[in-house]
């Protein structure tokens, strides 16, 4: 099935900025992509350092999808957006970087969806989500976008 | 019930942050009523225009030790305050049984949202008049309206049943603290504050939490002219909003002052304007014809603009800065932002 911005939308009920295409097919992406202040990273990439807790809660992504993050002001979500019985995710993840605010397990295609970033779709595997961080001088700080 | 008690919320965060004048007669009412609930008679009252005139007013016949800077041993905000925190020990005696997850649902949409918005918004202008951080913040928590909204959202909501007496009490707290601003309470007089006349704020928390921004003038102003300039609720000196500069901003200690003052310039612009040197550029990797260009900022910082990977409604990609340690290789500064290595960053396939 082809699935585009209309097709998450009428899912999940959110909705996307009007300016973004609703019906070109949102490409899928099986390597390294980033949507505004988050990333997303196949775990072999992060192997060794970045592994999900001990006793993990593994939890479905259900059919309205599942927020990731909320930018500041505004509040606009990163929801991740799966077909039911097809992603289970978890927030407790162990990361020496401390970037890390889940991961999810994906055995179809998935999205992420944003208001003003759009889609992105991310082919079956395993995924860690970080944010991005920025340093002035000893201060450190998570970007907001 | 969830939407109900957000609904009660937002009604009681509209009347925190009214800029309608004070309605005095209310208010002298019912803090005359509660300085007879602690065995006194009602106080002379002053009304002053701004906390910070509120702060600066001594009325006539103040002892020595009521004096301002010594507001946390005042005996008459802390009786009010042991009345306050009574009548909540008293009220959630009435909660049967404890704890219910209704309750406490009910507590989190109304009682942190409210708090908080009350701390960012109108906590920095009492913060800006006391000239130094309110640290002893109890009277000023006693006055906050997220407590009183608490038990009017688990009555009106969550089917708590309180006694007369207990309401008439809860009454009183809420015309003492929604028919005017900030009061300070001495044992002959009452000084007590008009609310602001301007209050802008942007929303952002999950539960309503809003807190003061304001592009283009103060996002707090009194009728007296006392005011608060602020950018997405970090307060800011006038400048930053009124006329942002490279020199001010390069003589600018407070880090998090800098950035609100460039984030309001624009990242390209303070640039260009600062006339930063450009260490290196590199193709964006996933964001086909953009270039992330680095640039030395200060010692032991870099600062990457980078561009979006979507397009803003008018058809452009916003540019953005992000400040990172003193790397040489654009990739490695970017890759870094996400904790990874250059090598990593490398394979971004698409961004957007």
């Amino acid at each position: 099935m082809t699935v585009t911005l209309a097709t998450l939308t009428r899912r999940t009920g959110l909705t996307v900025l009007d300016h973004l295409e609703q019906s070109v097919r949102i490409p899928v992406v099986d390597g390294l992509q980033a949507q505004g202040d988050l990333i997303v990273i196949p775990l072999t990439m992060l192997a060794g350092s970045v592994r999900a807790a001990l006793h993990t809660a593994w939890r479905p992504v259900p059919p309205a999808g599942v927020e990731l993050l909320r930018g500041e002001a505004g509040g606009n979500p990163h929801t991740l957006v799966a077909d039911p019985g097809t992603c289970l995710w978890t927030t407790q993840v162990a990361d020496p970087d401390h970037l890390a605010i889940g991961m999810f397990e994906a055995r179809a295609a998935v999205y992420l969806l944003h208001p003003e970033h759009g889609g992105t779709g991310c082919a079956p595997g395993t995924y860690v989500v970080r944010r991005q961080r920025e340093r002035e001088g000893p201060r450190m700080r998570l970007v907001a976008d | 019930m969830q939407r109900e008690a957000a609904a009660i919320r937002e009604t009681w965060l509209g009347k925190a942050l009214s800029t309608r004048p004070a309605g005095r007669p209310a208010a002298e009412a019912a803090i005359s009523g509660l300085y007879r609930l602690i065995g006194l008679p009602p106080p002379r009252f002053h009304w002053v225009s701004s906390p910070a005139k509120g702060l600066a007013t001594v009325p006539p016949g103040t002892r020595a030790w009521e004096s301002i800077d010594r507001l946390t041993e005042w005996p008459v905000p802390r009786r009010l305050s042991t009345l306050a925190a009574t009548l909540r020990h008293e009220l959630d005696a009435r909660l049967r049984p404890r704890g219910r997850p209704f309750d406490q649902i009910v507590r989190r949409t109304t009682y942190f949202p409210l708090q908080r918005s009350v701390t960012s918004t109108l906590v920095p202008p009492l913060n800006a008049a006391h000239e130094s951080p309110v640290h002893r913040r109890t009277w000023y928590d006693t006055l906050s309206v997220a407590w009183i909204a608490e038990y009017d959202a688990l009555r009106r909501a969550a089917g708590a049943v309180f006694t007369g007496e207990q309401r008439r009490l809860l009454a009183l707290w809420t015309a003492a603290t929604t028919s005017c601003g900030w009061w300070w309470p001495r044992e002959d007089t009452c000084v007590v504050s008009e609310r602001p006349v301007a209050l802008h704020t942007e929303v952002w928390g999950e539960n309503g939490e809003v807190r003061p921004h304001r592009e283009d003038g103060p996002a707090v102003r009194y009728a007296d002219g006392w005011d608060l300039h602020a950018w997405h609720g970090m307060p800011v000196p006038a400048w930053v909003i009124t006329d942002p500069s490279v020199r001010r901003i390069a003589d600018e200690p407070n880090v998090e002052v800098r950035r609100c003052a460039i984030e309001h310039m624009g990242w390209p612009a303070y640039v260009d304007q600062a006339g930063l040197r450009l260490v290196a550029t590199a193709p964006d990797p996933g964001n086909p014809g953009c270039e992330l260009r680095l640039y030395d900022m200060r010692a032991g910082t870099r600062v990457l603009l980078a561009v979006n990977g979507s397009q803003e409604r008018d058809g452009h990609r916003r540019r953005y800065g992000l400040t990172v340690p003193a790397f040489d290789d654009p990739i490695a500064a970017a890759g870094w932002t996400y904790g990874l290595s250059a090598e990593h960053y490398s394979l971004l396939q698409r961004r957007t």
